[in-house]
């Protein structure tokens, strides 16, 4: 197993490194694109072929591998998968606008790394190493565009996701400490070492640790009320960094809160660990739904769903249970699959209206028949309508509640799933339905015809989201059913 | 009678070091130019590297010491230098505006110090060296740079925020769990060296745009 971890690792860092040498040519695209598909399949022979629901250790405990952070491992790689054949297309002239084109190659890859890195390792400072180079490379890339929002949008998700993970740090310091008096002063923060010693770790600072890093680094998930970064970055970067924010950064911020959920709930019980989740959970999936209803701006109204979807996440596993914690689990996989089908057509929409606007857009079927429909099935994918993956992981968490007994939660996501996707499914209609407007425009750029590199990465994250709606391959049902296993299972 | 407590050296120089650490918190709230807060940043990182050292010695552990020597080229030489020349470079007005005015902001972080050592009392935790709570103090450091950041209008004055907030995780890793091992210890440290490049970057690419660090032009993009 060890060796196809350090396979997909390996890969992005020398697509970093190459691409780094090269600057900004042709080649640097299809390199990034060879080894983000390589680390993704890589991933899959990792996660799959080795059995690791168990939880295994490699590479002499410097990597662990179980169902927690197999579900992660797959849903990062993919979407580092499609985002970089997406980028290949995107970056061609006359298409995207990326200013610092020399630097977006290389970014992208460490950005890549460090993603894959976050479900990867055992240790629990490294966890933290990596996530804080997701900050900081993405923050980068945010800017990309080069205009005075980009760079407003990449200060202010700079110094909130750092101050956030600042916080997240000490959470961490704090679950150490409450295992120095059994673990004795020196001992590696591994999850496999706190996890052995979590009955007896000391409950007041595991209480307190867990508290820092719910905030912490649900700042960086962008639960509600530490959300603020989070539209204005996806908004202002470009598509394709949107898409590997809300699918994949998102989750991997997720992944380092649930994995320590993982070693605070052996030792508080499940009960702190789920009601604080339940409560962040529907807080952000209540609040986005209603700042979804009155955007202006598409990617902006994207961003708010991701906001709802992570909140309907940390709502399936503080529900908890066979069933709605599965049904999370799955969320994380299809809304990965999901979410970067709806940015890569907003891309797409961008590239040829020029503008964010809703009120731009019109009549997308008839300039470009494949785009507009791809922009409103990726609308209706992501919010829940069958068949599609989204649908049923949303169904099994409202199952799951309802089975036990939490009533208003799950009542709270049927009310507001529905309020999401009359926000956005309304918006995404108008804009491809209506009647076509080009006054004014360039109608070249409007009507040129599909780049069929961005076709194929929304052609896969498609497949993906409808395949799982209808059908759920066995490794990846075990691979879900372990994950519950060790964070969402009791309560 | 019950005896007095008894106080060693070590001890009392600690102290000495949390109510300077504390007592940098405030006076950062009181300063109002850019140079000045850079600087009572240094200061404070002395605090925090001598901190770190008497807790090595005490211990005798040499990677702490070699910690202690590191925090001290790197927070109190290399960053302040790279940010005060970042200041020298730009056009920026060198007065911060201030959402809170410095008798309201000191009596703010004052309250913000007491609540950070109440809350940290509730912790059964004993610090090294530190008088209990020993998580009051690094608390009271968070707490301090959160505001500071939330309430200085400008670029600079937020990184500075930013670094006492880590100041403050800082001190707290080495007061409560000086055993983690050296090498995470040694990561966060060189992890600050990219990520204020990185501010210093931006700081220069924000000015450079809009001639002033104050973020007051940066409301563009709200909702």
């Amino acid at each position: 197993m060890a060796v196809w971890l350090v396979i997909a690792l390996g890969l992005a860092l020398l697509a970093a490194c190459g691409t780094l040498a090269i600057g900004d040519r042709a080649a640097s695209g299809w390199i990034s694109a060879g080894a983000a598909v390589g680390a993704f399949a890589a991933s899959l022979v990792a996660v799959f072929a080795y059995h690791v629901s168990e939880g295994r250790h490699a590479l002499g405990g410097a990597f662990f591998l179980d169902g927690l952070s197999g579900v992660f491992l797959i849903s990062v790689a993919f979407v580092y998968a499609v985002v970089a054949i997406y980028s290949v297309g995107y970056l061609k002239p006359g298409i995207g606008h990326v200013r610092l084109r020399r630097v977006y190659w290389p970014l992208l890859n460490l950005f890549g790394l460090a993603l894959l890195a976050t479900p990867m390792v055992a240790n629990l400072g490294v966890l933290w190493v990596s996530v804080e180079l997701t900050t900081v490379v993405s923050a980068l890339l945010v800017t990309s565009e080069g205009s005075d929002q980009s760079l407003e949008a990449g200060w202010k998700y700079i110094v909130l996701g750092s101050a956030g993970l600042a916080l997240g740090l000490l959470g961490i310091v704090l679950i150490y400490a409450a295992g120095v008096p059994t673990l004795g002063d020196h001992y590696t923060p591994t999850y496999s070492i706190l996890a052995h010693a979590g009955p007896h770790l000391n409950r007041a600072l595991v209480h307190a640790g867990f508290g820092f890093v719910l905030v912490g680094f649900g700042t960086k998930v962008g639960l509600v009320p530490m959300h603020a970064w989070l539209p204005d970055a996806h908004s202002e970067g470009p598509s394709p960094v949107s898409a590997m924010l809300s699918g994949a950064l998102l989750a991997g911020a997720l992944y380092a809160v649930l994995r320590l959920g993982a070693i605070a709930q052996l030792a508080v019980g499940p009960t702190y660990v789920h009601t604080l989740l339940l409560v962040f959970g529907a807080l952000s999936l209540v609040i986005a739904a209603f700042f979804a209803l009155r955007q202006t701006n598409y990617k902006r109204l994207l961003a708010y769903s991701s906001i709802e979807h992570m909140g309907i996440v940390s709502l399936g596993i503080g529900i908890g249970g066979p069933i709605a914690a599965y049904g999370a689990f799955f969320h994380i996989v299809v809304h990965a699959a999901a979410k970067t089908l709806a940015f890569f057509g907003a891309g797409d929409l961008l590239s040829r209206y020029e503008s964010r606007e809703v009120d731009d857009v019109r009549g997308v079927i008839s300039v470009a028949p494949f785009t507009g429909v791809m922009v409103l099935v990726g609308a209706l994918a992501i919010t829940g309508v069958p068949p599609f993956g989204i649908f049923r992981s949303e169904l099994l968490i409202v199952t799951g509640g309802f089975s036990r007994s939490k009533f208003v939660f799950a009542g709270l996501l049927v009310l507001f799933a529905n309020v999401a996707f009359v926000g956005l499914y309304q918006t995404f209609h108008r804009m491809v339905l209506s009647r076509s407007d080009s006054a004014g425009r360039d109608v070249a750029r409007l009507r040129r015809p599909e780049q069929p590199l961005m076709a194929v990465a929304m052609l896969a994250s498609l497949t993906v989201v409808l395949v799982l709606g209808l059908w759920i391959p066995g490794p990846l049902d075990q691979l879900l059913h372990s994950a519950v296993g060790v964070i969402g299972g009791r309560t | 009678m019950p005896a007095a407590p008894h106080y060693d050296f070590a001890q009392a120089v600690a102290a000495l070091l949390a109510i300077g650490a504390l007592l940098s918190a405030l006076a950062l709230l009181a300063v109002k130019q850019v140079h000045e807060q850079v600087r009572v940043y240094a200061v404070q990182s002395v605090v925090a590297a001598g901190y770190t050292l008497l807790v090595g010695i005490d211990r005798a552990e040499v990677a702490l010491i070699v910690l202690a020597a590191f925090t001290a080229v790197i927070k109190v030489i290399l960053i302040p230098v790279s940010i005060d020349r970042q200041i020298t470079r730009q056009v920026s007005e060198h007065e911060v505006p201030l959402v809170v005015q410095v008798p309201m902001s000191l009596l703010i972080g004052v309250a913000l110090a007491g609540l950070a050592y109440w809350s940290a009392s509730v912790l059964p935790i004993h610090g090294a060296l530190l008088p209990t709570p020993a998580l009051g103090m690094p608390l009271a450091l968070v707490l301090v740079g959160f505001f500071f950041m939330i309430t200085r209008q400008n670029v600079i004055s937020q990184i500075v925020g930013l670094l006492v907030l880590e100041n403050g995780v800082f001190l707290a890793t080495v007061a409560i769990a000086p055993g983690l091992p050296f090498a995470i210890g040694f990561l966060l440290l060189l992890d600050l060296l990219p990520a204020v490049l990185f501010y210093g970057v931006f700081a220069r690419l924000i000015a450079a745009r809009a001639k002033t660090t104050s973020i007051e032009d940066m409301a563009v993009l709200r909702g």
